[in-house]
């Protein structure tokens, strides 16, 4: 089944929003921190690592988005893609936490 | 905090700023620029940069994705196809980042710097654009698309190609992208231009959404290990994302000619500096 074209154009708002105010937030706790840990250390850098930790998940955020978009389009097959790349990323995490 | 340590950052700022605009201007990424930089005059150990390199790339990409979507150059749904693979390949690179030794990971790396040097000499050709009326075996999916050009004012319809063997290209851009801490522009533009088939400025959008879902793959997993260390990581992101902006905004109408030689030669240069890093020859700078 392919997805309305309405719906899909909703899809590429809605990711184009997360992933722009995402980028913005995530460099914005990282200024923030860099800026904390001139002054005084340790502190800063710790919000700075808040801020690579947003950057990570992010992507990972806007699979998500996708899943949720797809399952409600009742577009199963692209909701159990998405779910399977969600799963890659979680595996590829344990591996390497391991 | 000391000195050197704000100098450090500086310098991992300013390299980021730069590689990241001038990047822009030729619409190639410049992550591949990052490790060699960090890791030759920067006496930084590889894993370290390739952990910062990797968050570079998740910022370039996430940073510069929503106008390409507004524009509906991203094929989203051929996106999250790929990404299976590319996620995969990444898995397995993260597992493999972890039993190959240093000196071959400049070698790879350099050969990865001679094959970017060698598509940006050879140039993108637009390949045959099969139309939508064509579609093939993969219709069933809902991946075929079409997207606006401007002049002509048109729609462009278009559709995927040789699926299987784009997914296997993919799976190896994302295990090199794991490996080395790269985009893998230079895999993944090959994939979709040839195997694919894709009219280029989709293939570019495309690949550069799937670039951050693979490098986060990846990222999670040095992340875990710790190879992602804030104070070289954190000042690379926010250079990189401050210099796609503007990158984008600024050098748009800098002729691009002489640029691009001068990329080729710097890319030329580095590759040549992994090697001879691998066999423990260090002629610029001072890598440990």
């Amino acid at each position: 089944m392919k997805t309305e074209p309405a719906l899909a154009a909703g899809l590429e708002q809605l990711l184009s929003k997360l992933l722009h105010y995402g980028t913005l937030a995530a460099s914005a706790v990282i200024a923030a921190g860099l800026a904390i840990a001139l002054v005084s250390g340790a502190p800063g850098m710790r919000i700075a690592t808040a801020g690579i930790v947003l950057f990570i998940l992010l992507p990972v955020a806007r699979v998500g988005a996708m899943l949720i978009f797809f399952l409600r389009a009742r577009d199963y097959r692209f909701g159990a893609i998405a779910a399977l790349v969600l799963l890659i990323i979680i595996f590829s995490y344990l591996v390497g936490a391991r | 905090m000391a000195e050197a340590q704000v100098g450090l950052e500086l310098w991992l700022f300013a390299v980021a700023l730069g590689t990241s605009m001038l990047g822009g201007v030729l619409g190639m990424a410049s992550g591949i620029f990052i490790v060699p930089i960090l890791t030759m005059f920067g006496r930084i150990d590889i894993h370290t940069a390739i952990g910062a390199s990797l968050i570079s790339v998740i910022a370039c990409s996430c940073g510069s994705a929503a106008p390409f979507l507004k524009e509906r150059l991203t094929n989203i749904r051929l996106a999250i196809l790929l990404e299976t693979a590319t996620t995969s390949g990444a898995l397995c690179g993260v597992f493999l980042a972890g039993l190959i030794a240093t000196p071959v990971l400049y070698v790879i790396f350099a050969l990865i710097l001679l094959l970017s040097a060698q598509q940006m000499l050879a140039r993108r050709k637009e390949s045959i654009v099969a139309l939508a009326g064509d579609a093939g075996r993969w219709a069933a999916l809902g991946l075929d698309s079409s997207y606006p050009e401007r002049a002509p004012d048109r729609e462009v319809a278009y559709s995927v190609q040789r699926l299987p063997f784009g997914m296997a290209l993919m799976y190896g851009a994302g295990l090199i992208s794991a490996l080395l801490g790269i985009g893998s522009g230079v895999l993944k533009i090959p994939a979709m231009d040839t195997a694919l088939r894709l009219p280029i400025k989709v293939s570019s959008a495309t690949s550069n959404f799937m670039i951050g879902v693979t490098a986060a793959a990846s990222a999670g997993a040095y992340f875990a290990r710790g190879e992602i260390i804030s104070s070289i990581a954190a000042p690379v992101a926010l250079g990189s994302v401050l210099g796609a902006v503007l990158g984008a905004r600024i050098l748009m109408n800098v002729p691009n000619e002489r640029l691009r030689l001068m990329f080729i030669a710097i890319l030329i240069v580095l590759a040549a500096q992994m090697m001879l890093a691998a066999f423990g020859i260090h002629l610029l700078g001072h890598a440990n």
